[in-house]
């Protein structure tokens, strides 16, 4: 485990290298994200200015719902971007052989390869949101729910890793999963808003199937006292089982591949 | 003249006959799309109708006008795609550029066929959008001609002011080098100001003011707002009077940004 927190950090160092030759366009890249997100949020704040509540919901708990999922999205963004890659850069051009041949796990080694700096941006949107949100709802900075936060996002944030390993591995049958990887990566965007606006089955879905809810809408049910039981502490749980099943799939997917260029 | 007009046509022909071969070269892409639009169509359906539980209307629309224009909104996006910073970056990267510069036709002509033909493909591929928005959110089509011939006069000349905006803009990869980022910024911005997402008429005064100025607008809100009677016909000459202006405007400035930005081209491979 160490060494590849060591590994990681020397990969983390290369590739700022990389990034700060050209600065830039690091400094685009990195806000460029920001900027996406501000028209997001300027729809929200453009509406609710207009209405106390979205199904019950005020302006500044939409907010943190948002804040959330955003914070659990930039991890994923950050750490586990190359995902969204693996077929187009790496088995079409078959450098992934590369992985196969050195002495690492190659799932770590192709996460590794690439820190998206455009993850920045959303880490940042996010932290503000959740800040600003959590005290403009007297939502105390305790210790338990500080923990509780950081719990949540990293969960979010894995569930985001699983959910796109699940669907990345089928590059190695298929060569471009980003259309797969899509389809169930979008379904996230529900997770901006409180569930309780959708009809009862993209509740479920959301929750059960693809659950990203568990990264934005229950947190903030539990942080703004509505009672949801033991569902708001379902996320840690939920992520190590994706995760281990993800991980299963990649190994079965592996087994799968060939390399199609050199 | 006769000839030399065919020939041009017969060139410029050639180039829009590429789009729609390029789009059915990724038929699971189109599909995918199909399935995106329909989920964010959905989230938007169900987020307008909370937004209205408990109201009426907002700034003078009912639910059921607002609903209108998203869902035709969501149909007609590709009038406020863009695409062009795209373009040049990556032609830039594999050295196509330097062969589209030689060609024995106007460089900003022949992205403009094609940036058009991009956009009719594009809608065409929209059908199945139009009927999932018909048959399962309900939306109904308004079925008066006029308004009809309004919106594609206002749409055509909102595309063109949006492509020579598109082109300034893609004029700026010459100096960055930079493509991603500048895209996603763009996109970004165009994702709120073109009222994609909200009609601009929601909008503060000063907001709206400032939004209704980008091309953005002029390509999505203007022409679907005077569709979905946001904007009365009565306001119509002006409106297209203003598209006119903006886009001869931009048009002449378009020109003379790329002479002078076309000087810094630095093709990367290839």
């Amino acid at each position: 485990m160490a060494r590849y927190l060591d590994l990681y950090g020397l990969f983390l160092v290369q590739r700022f290298k990389i990034l700060m030759e050209y600065r830039v366009n690091f400094l685009i890249g990195a806000s460029s994200t920001i900027i996406l997100q501000v028209s997001s949020l300027l729809t929200i704040w453009v509406v609710m200015s207009q209405i106390p509540s979205l199904n019950g919901w005020s302006y500044y708990e939409v907010l943190l719902i948002y804040g959330l999922i955003t914070l659990a999205k930039s991890i994923n963004h950050m750490f586990a971007d190359n995902l969204w890659t693996i077929g187009r850069q790496y088995i079409r051009t078959g450098s992934f052989d590369r992985f196969l041949v050195r002495p690492i796990n190659p799932l770590f080694h192709l996460l590794a390869d690439r820190f998206c700096h455009d993850g920045i941006g959303n880490f940042l949107v996010g932290s503000v949101l959740v800040i600003t949100a959590t005290r403009q709802l007297n939502i105390p900075w305790s210790l338990n729910n500080v923990l509780y936060l950081v719990l949540m996002v990293l969960s979010g944030g894995l569930i985001f890793i699983a959910l796109n390993l699940i669907t990345g591995t089928t590059a190695f049958w298929i060569m471009d999963a980003v259309p797969i990887m899509r389809v169930v990566f979008d379904f996230h965007l529900f997770a901006q808003y409180p569930l309780s606006i959708y009809p009862r089955a993209v509740g479920i879905l959301l929750t059960w199937l693809i659950p990203y809810g568990l990264a934005s809408f229950y947190p903030a049910s539990y942080l703004t006292d509505r009672s949801l039981g033991w569902v708001a502490w379902g996320a840690p749980f939920v992520a190590i089982i994706l995760l281990i099943l993800a991980y299963q799939v990649w190994k079965f997917g592996l087994k799968y591949y060939a390399g199609t260029g050199s | 003249m006769i000839q030399a007009i065919r020939r041009r046509t017969n060139i410029y022909g050639a180039m829009a006959g590429i789009v729609p071969k390029t789009f059915l070269a990724y038929s699971l892409w189109v599909w995918v799309s199909l399935f995106l639009n329909t989920i964010t169509m959905t989230i938007l359906v169900f987020f307008w109708k909370a937004v209205y539980a408990d109201t009426g209307t907002i700034a003078g629309l009912d639910l059921q006008t607002t609903l209108t224009y998203i869902l035709l909104a969501q149909i007609f996006l590709p009038l406020g795609d863009l695409s062009m910073i795209f373009e040049f970056g990556y032609s830039l990267r594999e050295g196509g550029i330097a062969h589209a510069l030689l060609r024995p036709v106007d460089f900003q002509g022949g992205f403009y066929v094609q940036y058009m033909t991009q956009t009719l493909t594009s809608l065409f591929l929209q059908i199945p959008m139009a009927l999932v928005a018909w048959l399962v959110f309900g939306l109904r089509f308004p079925t008066d001609l006029q308004l009809w011939a309004v919106f594609i006069l206002s749409a055509i000349l909102g595309r063109t002011i949006l492509f020579f905006f598109d082109w300034m803009l893609a004029c700026l990869t010459f100096y960055t080098t930079e493509v991603w980022g500048l895209g996603v910024l763009v996109y970004g911005a165009s994702l709120f100001f073109s009222g994609s997402l909200v009609p601009l008429a929601m909008l503060p005064g000063w907001l709206q003011t400032f939004a209704l100025a980008t091309p953005f607008a002029q390509a999505l809100y203007v022409p679907l707002s005077l569709l979905t009677g946001i904007t009365p016909l009565s306001q119509a000459p002006m409106v297209l009077l203003i598209q006119v202006i903006l886009l001869i405007t931009l048009g002449v400035l378009s020109r003379l940004f790329f002479r002078v930005a076309v000087r810094k081209v630095t093709v990367q491979g290839g």
